[in-house]
């Protein structure tokens, strides 16, 4: 017993100094965020040779992204459609992930440098997505379509359908190990995991806003919330790799999964009861105008 | 045989969709939600639990995959013992999905109370526990017969012993369109008792709620302060098997007429005439649709005869 408590302590303040560094983002403002999230996608994403649980870090990046983006769009009152705009990504990232892992399943999609697998064929479906992103964006905002008058809904579609795309194929690669249409056909598509990476990557983008959402809603808050859903996303999908790839591959990505939803549901928790107006055990509700 | 199955589908659809209405009630999920959000904004402190994880479909679309997938596993390593494995499979899959659904909905009544600060609405811990556990069960019972009925359906070729009758689709993929469905269906007719006799008790006949009253809903029950666990009591009533019932009725009338389209063209015997079997099929859902269309009317026109014109008319 006196030891576990011991660890439990340690546990507790190996929590705190991350729960301080990641309750202020504030050097990763939007646009640092953004680019910082791009790059490491992208490298976790043509490497598809990478041990999972890295991938798994990549992949709560990319969602911490896309509830960063998601949030651009939404907060200007957009209210109900919050959910709607986080399966709007991932409708994006289903779109531009199978086009990414079909070019990267062709002969030129994939160099062999060293026995180090590179698929560059993926950025295609990056690419794509960027622009269809913008492009609908565009559509939405522009005058003389829908104009729709959200600010900065052109730059938010355009990282929406980015984010969306990288996460796709970073779940993929955590799934199959590589990018060849043979193996992701029967892994991936025909067994219907595709399912659970839309609605899980949806949900780590979506469910921070529309969670948090309310007058005094506060970014660090709302962000810490997708990387807690990256933990859950991480169990699920370390139970699938175990299945598919290996329990060398999978048990360190359930283990990761485990540590890091413990912590940041902590975190989170922790964050929301400090931040209420009060935390009460129990009590009756204050009278109209009293 | 394969219509002994059709039915067993059909009222596990009734009883998915009974107790995914009542869960919603019990967070009230969804359309009344918008209510309990604004009401703290007017001045009305409230003891309601609120649970905002996304729209109704979306939530039931992540517990119902999540039940899937784990089931799908879980089927793949005991593939040797046959289809009893289902026996096991389904309620761990089921138990896991609701408690991922329970974990997501605790977040959500901190996260939206603490984002309250500013008009004093507090966290009641007591509201915060007492309802996790009502919300955990009620959605086991709707995922359980979800993850079922995706279950028979993408293995009825075996279950019913008619080749070619099982789904083609994976047993994930069917969760996430039974579990939108389902959750389409109880947001559509499950919230409506809810909305209008919980939140707004004193509405007039065929009424729309005006804008200057949203958020003045009524927070005061039989007794003391009311909480979302009477709601579910109360929607227990008639709401949830209301909703229960129209989304047994879609299932069953959507079956019913694929199957017996299907056996009017052959079923993929000898004589199987796939043209034939989708023009039965289109043609008794026709049917089907004008006898429901002239029902509603007839029910329409009674109620506006019995409890008098719409206010404003």
């Amino acid at each position: 017993m006196g030891e576990e408590e011991v660890k439990q302590e340690e546990k507790e303040e190996k929590a705190k100094p991350k729960e301080e560094f990641k309750l202020s983002f504030d050097y990763f403002n939007e646009s640092r965020l953004g680019i910082f999230a791009l790059i490491i996608g992208i490298l976790v994403a043509i490497f598809p040779g990478l041990p999972a649980f890295i991938k798994g870090i990549g992949m709560m990046i990319v969602f911490v992204w896309g509830a960063d983006s998601v949030r651009k769009t939404a907060r200007y009152g957009l209210g109900t459609g919050v959910p709607s705009i986080g399966v709007l990504a991932m409708g994006f990232g289903i779109i531009g992930g199978i086009t990414g892992i079909a070019v990267a399943s062709l002969s030129f999609g994939t160099l062999v440098v060293g026995g180090v697998e590179i698929a560059f064929g993926v950025l295609a479906g990056v690419a794509l997505l960027a622009l269809l992103g913008f492009v609908s964006g565009n559509l939405a905002n522009g005058d003389k379509f829908i104009n729709m008058k959200i600010p900065g809904l052109e730059r938010g579609m355009t990282e929406l359908g980015m984010a969306g795309t990288l996460a796709v194929l970073i779940e993929t690669s955590i799934i199959t190990g590589t990018y060849a249409i043979t193996s992701v056909l029967p892994n991936v598509i025909n067994n219907g995991v595709i399912a659970v990476i839309f609605i899980i990557s949806a949900f780590g983008m979506l469910q921070p806003l529309n969670t948090c959402l309310g007058a005094d809603e506060r970014r660090g808050r709302t962000l810490l919330m997708s990387i807690e859903i990256g933990g859950i996303a991480s169990i699920i999908l370390g139970l699938v790799t175990t299945l598919t790839l290996s329990a060398v591959q999978g048990v360190p990505l359930i283990v990761l999964g485990a540590v890091v939803w413990v912590v940041f549901y902590r975190a989170y928790m922790k964050a929301c009861m400090k931040e209420a107006y009060a935390v009460k055990g129990t009590g009756l509700i204050k009278t109209l105008g009293g | 045989m394969l219509f002994a199955w059709m039915l067993i589908l059909a009222f596990l659809a009734f009883i998915a969709c009974m107790f995914e209405d009542l869960e919603s009630d019990i967070g009230s999920q969804s359309n009344p939600n918008s209510q309990i959000q604004l009401a703290p904004e007017m001045g009305y402190i409230h003891r309601y639990f609120n649970k905002a994880i996304s729209g109704e479909g979306l939530s039931y679309a992540l517990s119902c995959t999540i039940s899937g997938t784990i089931a799908m596993l879980i089927l793949l390593q005991l593939e040797s013992v046959g289809p009893k494995a289902a026996i096991l499979a389904i309620p761990v899959g089921a138990a896991v999905g609701s408690l991922v659904h329970m974990v997501r909905s605790s977040v959500c009544h901190v996260g939206r109370e603490a984002a309250h600060k500013r008009f004093e609405q507090p966290i009641y811990l007591d509201v915060l526990y007492g309802h996790l556990l009502p919300i955990a069960t009620h959605n086991f019972l709707a995922v359980i017969c979800i993850t079922a009925i995706a279950y028979i359906q993408s293995n009825l070729g075996i279950l019913s012993g008619v080749a070619g009758a099982s789904n083609p689709f994976p047993l994930p993929l069917l969760c996430l369109i039974w579990g939108l469905t389902v959750g389409a269906i109880g947001s559509s007719t499950g919230d409506i008792h809810y909305g209008t006799e919980r939140a707004f008790q004193d509405k007039p006949f065929g009424e729309g709620r005006r804008v200057v009253y949203h958020g003045q809903i009524c927070r005061y029950a039989d007794c003391g302060v009311r909480t979302s666990k009477d709601v579910a009591a109360f929607c227990a009533k008639y709401g949830g098997p209301a909703t229960g019932l129209a989304f047994g009725l879609i299932v069953l009338f959507e079956n019913w007429r694929t199957v017996i389209g299907m056996t009017l063209g052959g079923l993929a015997g000898p004589g199987w005439n796939p043209s034939l079997a989708a023009a039965w099929g289109i043609g008794i859902g026709i049917v089907i649709a004008v006898v429901l269309v002239i029902l509603a009317r007839t029910l329409e026109k009674w109620a506006r005869n019995k409890y008098g014109p719409f206010v404003g008319e």
